[in-house]
């Protein structure tokens, strides 16, 4: 099994070079046996969805992918990683506010219905209350009235309605959120912000088995867990002619080895993620068939900072920064799987500096005399922590080693059971020592990878383990938020990136990569954001 | 042998009481929370996740968890998983492909097994019986999933003869595969059983009684000596039945199979206690009723066995 499939999704700007397909003319419409065979279909992997499949319980990339077949938001991401219109005509604001959104004419449910502005409102709603426990509820904590429906456990809300969304007509929707948040067009890209047909109200349950949506692929039956998620192309869909492929079918997997044998042998059309058993060998198994391309996820080392002084020293986490050879741990123990990070940011996102961090690079002299400046750690001894059911121990391992190499200190790599054990033990304050951790964003924006991590608030309610806190970063990411355009949004949020890049409490280590794989029936493909862009797909 | 059978009956429902509170309490004293696994490494939003907490009732002390759940299955209802899917869902989705696998598997061990023990007892010392002794060796020392990839990367990605993972080919072709990996162990164990049993029952007294009585060869091995060495075997089969239904997490997860196994293994991983509790006393369920039938079967085939 994949682990807790928490990866959420991860965005990927992702252009395929092609060598073996220089076609000597003749049309050649041959396609290879995998998959339903010749007829256009195509098989693509994905792990068995956490949820049922309903957009706003669906945190995760495996059932993402095939809400974002099924559906289509307001905007999207294009090949480069941008965010574009989807649904959405235009969006206008002027002051990060209050956003007034136009639809696109000629969007109808698979049964017929009509999208409207209702319909997003309705799946918003649905989504932001706390009485149906959505996982991706707190996504719509920008929105004005959220806490109305949230009042906590054992309270009921007073009412059922986001008070910040109003339909203006049926293809205008204006958004009033609780404060600017220049990036409300990224986070709409993700699934969770899709419309919801009426039939979905009058049966949740039996929705999230065969999903009515408003994208280029209709369900043909319904979910069979475990095994697959079957459909066809949607004729209605206004940018059908744009589709090639008549169907996808969604294979799940407990297993990536297994998919990937299933892959090579042409049962399989599509594989997002190669394993790592296929790391070494699949460009020769996939001659001109693999995408490898920057990924959205970060990989760092934390420390307990909250709690344990030994670590509240800038200098002493910037000396074990410079203590760790990037380089080597991504070709030799990822095989180029991964990247050297050199900055808070992932490299697909606007906003992303090369070489920003210059703690990221290996300079052991400078490194010893931070340490010593910084007065070191008690007893020279440095536990980092790993959860040992994912893919850690090896990588973990080695920057121990380089660690204890390059600052002469002891350091020891401790396993843990899962992450959820790290994560208690710091809740506790039990443990005292380092421990990886990695980020995947949400939307593809710098804020994503920012205030989730490192602010304040995000302690209790994000992903903030160090319990990091900085006043000047408070201020710049707010200041980010209100910002009037784009350019001047990253530059605020720059500024931020800057802050935790010289104080660094968490240490950046990796970028991830994608490596993936396609069949001979393939001919091209773009991924953006862990899901297939479904029109650049051309069939061979 | 009426009222063996109602006794043996009788003692499954301690059993079931018992088994179900030993495996709650096992999978209580996991450490992680169910619904921070739900969120991966991000943490769970804390509204939401306590909402779903009080829902699932894990904030409640063990004996009330314990007593929602047991109350639940008296009635029919054996609970849903952390993210709302029926248990019996499950059960009904995914047994089927345990049992077709198990019993596929199960046949092949006893039909392959019982046929090379009976041929190197027969040819005793002679070039086959080593050949099934080098074969059993190497079927006993190869872990299952060394043998379950190797096969299906030569025979299903190379040589394209049988499907390479998953269940859509239907049964028989998506299941021989996987059978005959689960069974390989236990193959060569029912083999090397059969071979030594029936030695000896060759050289014992009534066998020669019976060959000096001019009895033909062949009712002398199959009726008398078979019917004496089978014992052993049919105590082993029994057990491995139980153990096929539910021992089959690395084959299932090989090849992509969705049965019980595979979903043990996740529900163990994610938690989620109810699904393990309801799998693993279905699978001692089994487990009891095979131990039951070998019980019986031990009467035919020996009549000096009496149930009484």
């Amino acid at each position: 099994m994949r682990g807790a499939k928490s990866a959420k999704w991860v965005a990927i700007a992702a252009v395929v070079a092609l060598g073996a397909t220089a076609c000597g003319g003749g049309g050649d419409d041959n396609s290879s046996g995998s998959g339903k065979g010749g007829n256009g279909v195509i098989s693509v992997e994905i792990g068995e969805p956490q949820n049922s499949l309903v957009p706003s319980n669906t945190y995760e990339t495996e059932g993402g992918q095939v809400i974002n077949a099924l559906f289509t938001g307001l905007t999207k991401l294009d090949a480069d990683n941008k965010v574009v219109n989807a649904m959405a005509q235009s969006i206008e604001t002027k002051d990060n506010k209050v956003w007034t959104i136009k639809l696109k004419p000629g969007y109808t449910f698979h049964n017929g219905e009509k999208v409207t502005a209702q319909s997003f409102i309705d799946a918003w709603n649905y989504g932001a209350n706390q009485t149906n426990a959505q996982q991706t509820n707190p996504l719509f904590s920008h929105i004005a009235g959220y806490s109305d429906l949230n009042p906590g456990e054992g309270k009921k809300p007073t009412t059922d309605k986001l008070s910040g969304l109003k339909a203006v007509d049926d293809n205008t929707l204006q958004v009033t959120l609780t404060g600017p948040f220049s990036a409300f067009p990224a986070q709409l890209s993700f699934t969770a912000f899709v419309p919801l047909p009426k039939a979905f109200f009058k049966d949740p349950k039996g929705f999230g088995e065969a999903p009515i949506g408003n994208g280029p692929f209709k369900m043909s039956g319904k979910f069979k867990h475990n095994e697959e998620i079957d459909t066809v192309k949607y004729d209605k869909y206004p940018d059908a002619s744009k589709i090639e492929p008549k169907g996808v079918n969604f294979k799940i997997y407990s297993n990536l080895d297994t998919a990937y044998k299933d892959l090579v042998a042409g049962n399989l059309d599509v594989q997002l993620v190669i394993p790592n058993s296929g790391l070494p060998t699949y460009h020769k198994d996939l001659p001109g068939r693999y995408i490898d391309e920057a990924d959205s996820g970060v990989g760092y080392i934390g420390f307990p900072i909250k709690y344990n002084k030994a670590f509240q020293n800038a200098d002493l986490r910037r000396s074990i920064s410079m203590a760790i050879d990037r380089k080597t741990i991504s070709e030799k123990i990822f095989l180029g799987a991964r990247t050297p990070a050199d900055d808070f940011i992932s490299p697909i996102i606007d906003g992303y500096r090369k070489g920003a961090c210059d703690a990221c690079n290996l300079d052991p002299a400078k490194a010893k005399e931070l340490y010593k400046k910084s007065g070191g750690l008690p007893n020279n001894t440095l536990e980092i922590g790993y959860n040992a059911d994912g893919d850690h121990k090896a990588w973990v391992e080695a920057v121990a080693n380089q660690i204890q190499q390059n600052l002469g200190i002891k350091v020891v790599a401790k396993p843990f059971e899962q992450f959820q054990t790290i994560l208690n033990d710091l809740d506790a304050k039990k443990y005292q020592g380092a421990f990886r951790m990695g980020w995947n964003m949400d939307y593809p924006d710098m804020e994503n990878y920012l205030r989730p991590i490192f602010s304040k608030d995000a302690i209790a309610n994000g992903s903030n383990y160090a319990g990091y806190v900085n006043q000047d970063f408070e201020k710049l990411i707010v200041e980010g938020d209100h910002a009037p355009t784009h350019e001047e949004a990253v530059k605020k949020y720059q500024e931020a990136d800057d802050v935790i890049l010289k104080e660094m409490p968490y240490i950046p280590v990796y970028f991830y990569t994608l490596n993936s794989g396609f069949s001979e029936k393939v001919k091209s493909l773009k991924i953006a954001g862990h899901n297939i862009l479904w029109d650049t797909v051309k069939l061979s | 042998m009426g009222r063996y059978v109602v006794r043996r009956l009788l003692q499954v429902i301690p059993v079931v009481i018992g088994v179900t509170f030993i495996i709650f309490c096992l999978v209580f004293a996991l450490p992680g929370d169910p619904i921070q696994a739900l969120a991966g490494e991000k943490r769970a939003d804390p509204n939401i996740a306590a909402i779903l907490r009080d829902h699932y009732h894990l904030n409640e002390p063990l004996y009330q968890q314990y007593w929602h759940y047991i109350s639940g299955v008296f009635t029919g209802d054996l609970g849903e998983t952390y993210n709302g899917r029926a248990i019996s869902d499950i059960v009904s989705q995914r047994f089927p492909v345990t049992l077709k696998l198990g019993l596929t598997s199960f046949a092949v061990e006893a039909v392959i097994g019982i046929l090379a023990g009976i041929l190197s007892a027969l040819k005793k010392g002679k070039f086959l019986d080593n050949v099934v002794l080098v074969a059993t060796l190497v079927l006993i020392s190869i872990p299952v999933f060394v043998l379950g990839s190797v096969l299906q990367l030569e025979l299903g990605v190379n040589l394209k003869l049988t499907p390479v993972a998953g269940i859509e080919k239907g049964w028989p072709q998506s299941y021989i595969l996987p059978a005959i990996v689960l069974a390989s162990t236990s193959m060569a164990y029912i083999a090397r059983l059969v071979r030594s049993s029936l030695t000896e029952s060759i050289r014992a007294d009534y066998v020669r009684t019976a060959i000096a009585k001019g009895l033909p060869r062949r009712r002398v091995i199959g009726l008398h000596a078979m019917r004496n060495s089978l014992i052993p075997v049919v105590t082993f089969l029994g057990f491995d039945l139980g153990a096929l239904m539910g021992g089959a997490i690395i084959t299932e997860r090989v090849f992509n199979m969705p049965g019980i196994g595979q979903q043990l293994a996740q529900s163990v991983y994610l938690r989620e206690r109810p699904v393990v509790v309801g799998l693993v006393t279905l699978l001692v369920l089994i487990y009891l009723a095979a131990n039951l039938l070998v019980d019986l079967m031990y009467a035919v085939l020996d009549p000096r066995i009496r149930y009484e």
